[in-house]
């Protein structure tokens, strides 16, 4: 059997009028990376949230590990959300902090770990994502690549069963985008489980173990990445590759 | 013009026991009551930014009655009005200063809390999502997160409800508080001089606000997040608000 870490089950969210999850099954198997592509607003983010413990789907079950994660309070949810890590868009760094105390601070609040233990981890994944020599520095003196390189060093040392990421290089500018997805990359094969949401094809096609095309709220097919590019069952992916690649 | 101006009454009036007590009064009422005003105005903003209905109400309740009615008749109830509405303010204790402190807190709460709402509010909201993922709870998060953030937006209003707390002090000289007006008051009706007795007030009130200006300054640079903290920020505009009819 495999060794499922995230699924969620049936998963219905919706936003006033809008629907924006109608029924999503979906599992990532410990070591997988899947990558979901989809036009925007087709529920991509939306279902991350969710799997993130960071938004209450409205029907539906998520599970982490197999312990169902719905329903729960949301003090029992705050002690599970540290065990998915989640890579934003736009970053989020906390500003009023340096890249060391922004890595530390999941440790030291969540973790409880103490200040100098805390601060040789940070200071060993800081230098993992290649930034060791950041470390003093404030959000708004980094680049946008390095910021998310941050970022993803700030989830990462909360060792996660499961890492999200949310459009990480959406918001770079192209040159720094490869940066960020090096870095992904090397997680991806240090065995790391990993959903995406990217429009970054090529990265979807050397690094996913499936792909999904998710549209309107459902996912409308999964494949490996050979299959998935170069023969799409459904006419929506086959509309939607054309457009992107 | 001058001719009539009396240096020795000014220079006497200046550096006279009344005065420097009368200056010292006045700070330490700003001071405390400014404490106290944004410990409350803290909480009226959570109630303000609360999910729940209930607390909005309170906040709603409470900024409308204190910033509707006039200072000085908040002073006026909080001196005469309270001790006979409950024995608790008729002891000994209920000195001119604690009734001053009392309503000025009550009072200076309800701009606070507008000013730390703003704050709040201004932080990006990646931020607080950031922190959730993290496994932070939303008591964590506002502490480290949030509030130092916030922090920065709120000093400059703060620092113009600072100046204008001290000068409502003055106020306080209606219910027999010995602060700088009283001991311009006094001074004046003894030699029926009002031109040097009331510079000498004006001096104590330009210098201590003058010094209230520097301290904001430092902290405004404070509170700015660069690793080389020399590098020169320019201070945000404040707009200038007016509470002359406070």
């Amino acid at each position: 059997m495999a060794d499922v870490v995230l699924r969620s089950e049936n998963l219905h969210k919706r936003y006033d009028e809008l629907e924006v999850l109608r029924g999503v099954t979906f599992e990532v198997d410990r070591g997988q990376v899947k990558v979901i592509i989809g036009p925007s607003g087709s529920g991509k983010s939306t279902l991350l949230r969710c799997l993130a413990l960071l938004e209450p789907p409205d029907a539906g079950n998520v599970y982490i590990d197999s312990q169902r994660l719905t329903g729960l309070r949301e003090k029992e949810l705050t002690q599970h959300r540290s065990e998915v890590g989640m890579v934003f868009q736009r970053f989020n760094l906390f500003q009023n902090m340096t890249a060391l105390d922004n890595v530390m601070c999941g440790l030291r609040e969540v973790r409880r770990l103490p200040k100098r233990e805390a601060r040789d981890r940070a200071i060993e994944f800081l230098a993992r994502v290649g930034l060791a020599d950041k470390a003093m520095q404030y959000p708004h003196e980094l680049s946008g690549g390095q910021q998310q390189r941050v970022a993803i060093a700030r989830a990462l040392v909360m060792r996660p069963k499961a890492m999200l990421f949310d459009e990480p290089t959406s918001a770079l500018d192209v040159e720094l985008v490869r940066e960020v997805l090096d870095v992904m990359e090397s997680l991806a094969r240090e065995g790391m489980t990993m959903v995406v949401v990217t429009h970054e094809i090529r990265f979807a096609h050397d690094v996913a173990s499936t792909v999904l095309m998710m549209d309107e709220g459902r996912i409308v097919e999964e494949a490996p990445p050979d299959e998935f590019f170069s023969a799409p069952k459904e006419e929506r992916t086959r509309r939607f590759l054309a457009l992107v690649e | 013009m001058l001719a009539s101006f009396d240096t020795d009454l000014f220079w006497t009036a200046l550096s006279s026991g009344p005065y420097w007590r009368g200056a010292l009064t006045a700070l330490e009422l700003t001071i405390v009551a400014m404490a106290s005003s944004i410990a409350l105005g803290f909480f009226v903003a959570l109630a303000a930014l609360s999910p729940r209905r209930r607390f909005r109400t309170f906040a709603w309740l409470y900024n409308w009655i204190f910033r509707a009615t006039p200072t000085l008749l908040q002073l006026y109830f909080v001196w005469y009005a309270l001790p006979q509405i409950s024995n608790v303010f008729a002891g000994h204790w209920f000195t001119p200063f604690m009734a001053a402190w009392l309503a000025l807190s009550l009072n200076e709460a309800a701009y606070m809390s507008e000013i730390i709402r703003a704050g709040l509010l201004s932080v990006d909201p990646g931020q607080e999502l950031a922190g959730r993922a993290l496994g932070m709870t939303r008591r964590q998060i506002l502490r480290k997160v949030i509030v130092p953030q916030a922090v920065r937006i709120v000093i400059p209003p703060t620092g113009n409800e600072f100046i204008t707390l001290l000068k409502l002090t003055s106020l306080a000289f209606v219910i027999s508080l010995h602060e700088l007006l009283t001991a311009a008051q006094e001074l004046s009706s003894a030699t029926f001089q009002y031109t040097e007795p009331l510079t000498a007030a004006l001096v104590y009130y330009l210098v201590i606000v003058s010094i209230l200006m520097l301290i904001q300054a430092r902290l405004e640079r404070r509170f700015t997040w660069t690793s080389h903290r020399r590098r020169q920020t320019p201070a945000p505009a404040v707009p200038a608000v007016s509470h002359d009819a406070r």
